[in-house]
């Protein structure tokens, strides 16, 4: 009947002959690629692609200019994985900080990279929360419990922590990263 | 004057019926493109409109809330997401 029924089975065929393993980019690749295509970095914040072949696995480094935090340089490693947007990028902060939602292995507390994840997020939403984790500290919900409770009892005391630490100093027994921006 | 057709190419076009720019939130591809793993679009990629008003890919959509963390929610708006079976 129609002509074009006939020409999509050919190439249905076709495909069939040439086996899968020829579809190079994956789902994963084209929507990390819209994604990043679509970030805005404000002048605080930095993407670097260690290996520019590699969409999935980047670098963000984040130099607040305001808050508790400023004059620190953070660093970040996205790795996005097959799943890629129904699961979120893995997210870890590459220094030992101190800070209530980081704890001392890197691992990052932030609703949209674990429970509040959905598909229709963007990794410029990623990047948006990690900013505001180091605006607004959340002592609610952390990770280095004794970095929340030091929060929630003096914010001076925090602040003084929070700037000895990134001096690669000690806070209690546990010394941190040097993290000043140079 | 009298015409006689003796014969006639029929050409059609056809998309779906959504907001031309509007793309599917999962995968970012407009909904008249395919979902990544489909390469014609068409009547094997459909789209599912939600009740709660949010379309995307079939295969995109099903793809969600087949993960767990999903928990059979819309990803737009975190209702439950039902359709209508036509």
């Amino acid at each position: 009947m129609l002509k074009i029924w006939h020409m999509k089975q050919k190439q249905v065929a076709a495909d069939a002959a040439e086996g899968p393993a020829k579809r190079r980019v994956t789902a994963a690749q084209l929507r990390a690629q819209k994604d990043i295509t679509e970030i805005s970095l404000p002048s605080t914040m930095k993407m670097d692609f260690p290996d520019p072949d590699d969409i999935l696995n980047f670098t963000l480094t984040i130099e607040p200019d305001e808050g508790l935090y400023r004059g620190g340089s953070f660093e970040f490693t996205f790795a996005i994985g097959s799943q890629f947007p129904h699961e979120p990028p893995k997210v870890k902060c590459k220094q030992k900080i101190y800070h209530p939602n980081i704890d001392i292995e890197g691992n990052v507390c932030l609703n949209i990279l674990r429970e509040d994840w959905k598909p229709v997020l963007n990794l410029n939403a990623v990047i948006v929360g990690l900013q505001y984790l180091f605006l607004e500290p959340n002592p609610l919900d952390p990770l280095n419990k004794e970095a929340a409770e030091d929060l929630k009892n003096s914010k001076d005391m925090f602040a003084r922590n929070v700037r000895s630490s990134m001096q690669g100093g000690y806070v209690r027994s546990e010394r941190f990263d040097d993290v000043r921006k140079r | 004057m009298k015409v006689h057709v003796q014969k006639y190419s029929a050409v059609a076009t056809w998309k779906w019926d959504v907001a031309e720019d509007e793309v599917c939130g999962i995968c970012r591809v407009q909904f008249d493109g395919t979902c990544p793993s489909c390469k014609y679009p068409g009547e094997d990629c459909p789209l599912l409109v939600g009740k709660c008003g949010h379309s995307f890919h079939m295969h995109c959509i099903f793809d969600w809330i087949g993960t767990e963390s999903s928990k059979g929610l819309c990803p737009m708006c975190r209702q439950k997401f039902e359709f209508e079976e036509s």
